[in-house]
């Protein structure tokens, strides 16, 4: 479980500046999230804890002289089994201190499912031709609430920037976020913890709020989110929203509540949520105000009607039952569904709980859009795929499977500079993303970070676009599961893609599903 | 003064026909409320008033109008109000007053668990009893309970305060007693005697206040990382 150890941390004493000049430099130590170094009596910097290293290069971008170096260690799941040094080092961890530990990010390690054991198939013969990047069109729009809202959102790309709060984000941040989505034309969502003045017209594309021309085309949405710790809910603040997402859970800690420790509460989160300066604020792990899944249905109404109907209503889950949970979410009523995959990130988990609780995104997806499909509402009610995306490839894949299009919340943040150190909750972080330290979002420019937000989603369209293109389609909407394979037994049974090599269903499961006719199947069922 | 007939409408036909009345400055009368969820949420100012029994999440939202029931309440009433006042005859259900950032309700009846809810700067006045886990985690505001509560009462408030005039089966984590001062004494009866509530000298006398013992009772600070408030100021 734990990824304590796996980076072997150097220090090359010849060139290092404490080594040279003592009591001098120390920026490892100062920038280190993990408590790697130390300063011993002498005044040289000592590497002390280097089994904490979280592999993040923060201090080997920062050393002035080069003298760092992290590497991967060698995996001791091959030499030690259950019993790595990072185990045992929590153990004694645990065993000094009482606490569980806490991290940022999502889950780590080599044994979860994810795109990655899927491939793409391209257009030759037995397929429709392939189309030309270069010089011919392809359809990107993903368009939410058509039929129930007075005013549908139109995606310009199958992207959304998922819900993040002020609060584990910084104000610079959010801003950030909002102007990136201006940019791309997409949604940036207020997450749980209320809307800064600026987020709307940002988000928009205008640069103040009643300016009447845009400085950021195409302009986009702003979603705000109805949650479980109703932080910063009010009226202003629904009626703000071009749609409503009511979350009932995340990818990263299923069953939970949000997490924002104190020392991210500053005066500024505190007055928008509504607590005191240096709280902590846990927002329960269900709703209080829904008993029954009537009570669920009611809220959609009853949320349609305070923004006069004209906004769509999203619904965000975690990774739990998602045939099941997305059939209820129909049945709810909404105009979209968020289904975060276990790889979902966060600002502060306990770290079990982001290592071990949820399904892994790629094996939610197929069973969500079964289940739109037997409700007869697949692409009317609209699938965003979330957790672990990365790239035009995971978006692609994950389309394929039936999402119409994906969110991003760790891509987005990288995009702005983190450099996933997991330590989101400390609120130390150098980037000025996750604290709520003026000093340290001091740097972060709002309007630098949304065009390199825009950036990475205009490149990842344009890797969709290329993919979609090269398999024969001229809109994302034409995607299936036959345009993509799973490389290995294990991807093809929990998704439902065809098996590399053998151009059939396995196990007989998914092969009904498709509707297919299985009157003989070459591999064996699973028991 | 309009009246809206309830009976057999949906919301949306209902909520139209409510808010084009106060658009002109008229008192709403609701009749035949008793199927129809969410009545009069949403609202920032005006009058209503539901006459007979009304059902879930009446004035969710309330956002400064006056809403009034003749009945009783389902559940969830006043579910996250900021402005305004609710004042049920009756009695309401599960969850009364949950997540309310601001306003006053008050209930001449009972109430069921969770009433209270994450108050975030509400003031809530509840008649008779209150159900188990009543007040959990408020930020802010005050519950005033005239009978008595079930368990759990005011379980991690880490701000705000609960008065209750009757007992409590068990109090939640985090709760302490503190004497009421005079100024809050002073405070309640003139709330009492301003909403209708016939509360005798000695139920005063009996009436007792918590408040929280800290307003971190989660996660425990270590003293190397104490983070500076000074810095955002």
């Amino acid at each position: 479980m734990s990824i304590v150890g796996a980076y072997c941390v150097n220090l090359d004493k010849g060139r290092c500046i404490s080594h040279e000049e003592p009591w001098k430099c120390g920026i490892c130590l100062q920038v280190c999230p993990e408590s790697v170094y130390v300063r011993d009596e002498g005044g040289n910097v000592q590497i002390v804890n280097d089994t904490a290293c979280v592999g993040c290069r923060i201090c080997q971008e920062s050393c002035p002289t080069d003298s760092l170096h992290i590497k991967p260690a060698e995996s001791e799941a091959n030499t030690r089994f259950i019993w790595p040094s990072g185990v045992v080092e929590e153990i004694h961890r645990k065993a000094l201190t009482g606490d569980y530990s806490l991290r940022g990010l999502g889950t780590m390690g080599p044994r979860i499912p994810h795109f990655d054991s899927i491939v793409v198939v391209p257009s030759q013969l037995a397929s429709d031709p392939a189309r030309d990047k270069y010089r011919e069109e392809c359809n990107l729009e993903v368009v939410i609430g058509e039929e129930t809202a007075k005013y549908p959102i139109r995606l310009k790309v199958p992207i959304i920037i998922a819900g993040m709060s002020f609060g584990a984000l910084s104000r610079e941040a959010k801003l950030s976020l909002a102007v990136g989505a201006a940019l791309a034309g997409t949604i940036t969502n207020t997450g749980e913890g209320g809307m800064l003045p600026e987020e709307p017209h940002l988000a928009h594309g205008f640069e103040k709020a009643d300016d009447k021309e845009k400085k950021w085309n195409p302009g986009g949405y702003f979603v705000v989110q109805w949650s479980s710790g109703r932080w910063g809910v009010n009226l202003d603040y629904l009626q703000a929203g071009d749609a409503v997402e009511i979350k009932i859970g995340q990818g990263a800690k299923p069953g939970m509540g949000g997490h924002l420790l104190g020392k991210k509460v500053t005066p500024e989160v505190a007055k928008v949520r509504g607590i005191p300066v240096g709280t902590d604020a846990l927002s329960p792990c269900r709703y209080y105000d829904v008993i029954s899944f009537d009570d669920l249905k009611h809220q959609v109404e009853i949320i349609r009607d305070m923004t006069d109907y004209k906004v769509p209503i999203l619904l965000k889950i975690g990774p739990s039952r998602p045939y099941k949970d997305v059939t209820l979410a129909v049945e709810a009523g909404v105009d979209a569904i968020s289904l975060d995959g276990m790889a979902g990130g966060t600002g502060c988990s306990p770290t079990v709980v982001t290592q071990g609780v949820g399904i892994p995104t790629i094996a939610c997806i197929s069973q969500a859009a079964q289940a739109l499909k037997d409700e007869k509402v697949h692409r009317k009610v609209k699938l965003f795929a979330m957790g672990g995306i990365r790239n035009g490839l995971d978006i692609y894949k994950a389309m394929a499977m039936g999402a119409d299009g994906v969110g991003i919340g760790a891509a987005a943040e990288i995009a702005l500079g983190c450099r996933t150190c997991m330590a989101c909750h400390t609120g130390n972080c150098r980037y000025g993303l996750a604290t709520g330290k003026p000093e340290l979002s001091y740097f972060l420019d709002p309007y630098i970070g949304g065009r390199r937000i825009a950036n990475f989603i205009k490149a990842t369209s344009e890797e969709i676009e290329i993919l979609t293109m090269l398999s024969g389609h001229d809109a994302i909407g034409t995607l299936t599961k036959e345009d993509i394979r799973a490389l290995d037994l294990d991807t093809a049974a929990i998704t439902g893609i065809k098996l590399i090599g053998m151009e059939d269903y396995y196990p007989d499961y998914w092969g009904k599903r498709e509707g297919k006719d299985r009157t003989a199947t070459p591999l064996p069922r699973v028991t | 003064m309009v009246e809206v007939d309830a009976g057999g409408k949906e919301l949306r036909k209902v909520s139209e026909e409510v808010k084009e009345a106060i658009s002109k400055g008229e008192p709403v009368i609701i009749k035949n409320a008793g199927k129809c969820y969410g009545l009069a949420s949403g609202l920032r100012g005006g009058t209503v008033k539901i006459v007979g029994d009304a059902n879930d999440y009446v004035g969710t939202v309330n956002s400064g109008a006056e809403i009034v029931v003749a009945g009783t309440a389902g559940n969830f009433l006043g579910d996250n109000m900021t402005s305004g006042k609710i004042m049920v005859s009756g009695d309401a259900g599960h969850g009364a007053g949950i997540y309310c950032y601001g306003g006053m309700m008050i209930v001449k009846g009972e109430t069921g668990d969770f009433t209270g809810t994450m108050n975030k700067g509400a003031t809530l006045v509840i008649g008779g009893n209150v159900g188990h886990d009543s007040g959990t985690y408020m930020t802010s505001g005050e519950l005033i309970i005239l009978g008595d509560a079930g368990t759990n009462l005011g379980n991690y408030v880490i701000r705000g305060a609960i008065y209750l005039a009757g007992n409590a089966e068990s109090l939640g984590n985090n709760m302490k007693e503190v004497a009421l001062t005079e100024e809050d004494t002073n405070r309640l009866k003139k709330l009492f005697k301003e909403n209708g509530f016939e509360v005798d000298l000695t139920k005063m006398k009996k009436m007792k206040k918590y408040t929280p013992e800290t307003d971190k009772p989660f996660y425990k600070e270590k003293s190397e990382d104490l983070w500076e408030v000074s810095t955002c100021q």
